[in-house]
């Protein structure tokens, strides 16, 4: 990329990740939808990035979706009467992430089938549960994804208008040249 | 109200003078160089800076959530009585000190964990989000 293209870029402050991000990930993301742009121009460019981290916060709050009930069960597992005194949300929330997606250690995967044995709950009882508490939150993430769709097509509507400017002065410099060239031939032939 | 302190906290309230700064001012240069008025150019720049500085707001309220008060989360409001009973004489006074902490205790708990906590924190920029990029779209149409 030009550096003319990148300039409006560096001047605004980039988007951050976070910790446990790929910068990798996040360019080749970048990079994947700078090449569907035409003719990149410092703004459009500069527009582009800002659509990326929009799909990066969607990516982060349909993470959190699934947090949310993860949390939320833990929270239901954690009030099984025997263990009233471990409540500890976070380990059972993490034990729970890794329960669900098929990668917990022999321990976790013990663990959460007892928690789930002293709450008399089957894991989709439990998965119903925790939905139905975690619903008001559930539904304010919903919020943040429609909002970063909302403000993608916003930019998306922005970036077209970038476009359609440069393609219109692209448009006005042919009919200024033919002009030009016009003048110049009629000049010729009075002469 | 919550969101307003929300929000004052990253200064989202209060009004920023970017066209004295030197980025809006290479912004709007740069912009004008693309075929952009000068007018238009600085309705760009602005219009930029204002959604970036929302979306920083935005990124420090997700990574920085009030933090579990677990002390409070977890203790035991009646297992805490004689606790209450040995510091205070009257029983009237017991009284209150346990339904105090059993209130803080009940609006801890339903603040949730923290990615609960950083859900509803960035719900709160929504509407700041929404204004700062309904801005861009206006500034950037074709005349």
């Amino acid at each position: 990329m030009k550096d003319s293209v990148k300039s409006i870029a560096t001047l605004l402050p980039s988007p951050r990740l976070l910790p446990n991000e790929s910068e990798v990930e996040f360019q080749s993301s970048l990079q994947g939808l700078l090449s569907e742009l035409e003719k990149p121009s410092p703004l459009n460019v500069a527009l582009v990035i800002q659509l990326n981290e929009c799909l990066w916060w969607v990516k982060r709050h349909t993470m959190d979706k699934e947090l949310l009930l993860h949390e939320s069960m833990a929270k239901i597992l954690c009030r099984a009467d025997t263990y009233r005194d471990v409540y500890d949300n976070h380990v059972v929330s993490a034990a729970l992430e890794g329960f669900f997606s098929g990668n917990a250690s022999k321990k976790d995967k013990q663990w959460v089938n007892n928690l789930l044995k002293e709450a008399k709950l089957t894991v989709s009882d439990l998965r119903a549960r925790g939905f139905k508490d975690a619903a008001k939150h559930i539904k304010m993430a919903d919020e943040l994804i429609h909002r970063q769709y909302q403000t993608m097509r916003h930019l998306q509507k922005s970036i077209d208008a970038v476009d359609f400017k440069s393609r219109l002065i692209k448009r006005m410099d042919l009919e200024l040249t033919t002009f030009e060239n016009n003048a110049l031939a009629i000049d010729a032939k009075s002469s | 109200m919550a969101s307003s302190r929300n929000s004052r906290k990253h200064g989202l309230t209060v009004q920023v003078d970017f066209e004295s700064s030197d980025v809006y001012a290479s912004l709007k240069s740069l912009l004008s160089e693309e075929g952009f008025s000068s007018f238009m150019a600085a309705d760009i720049a602005t219009s930029l800076l204002h959604y970036r500085r929302v979306m920083d707001a935005y990124y420090d309220t997700y990574t920085s959530p009030e933090p579990v008060n677990e002390l409070m989360r977890d203790m035991s409001v009646t297992d805490s009585m004689p606790i209450f009973r040995e510091m205070l004489s009257e029983p009237d006074d017991v009284r209150d000190m346990a339904a105090f902490f059993a209130n803080m205790q009940r609006k801890e708990q339903r603040k949730g964990g923290p990615v609960s906590r950083r859900t509803v924190d960035c719900h709160k920029l929504i509407r700041y989000q929404r204004h700062a990029i309904s801005r861009l779209p206006k500034a950037i149409r074709p005349a």
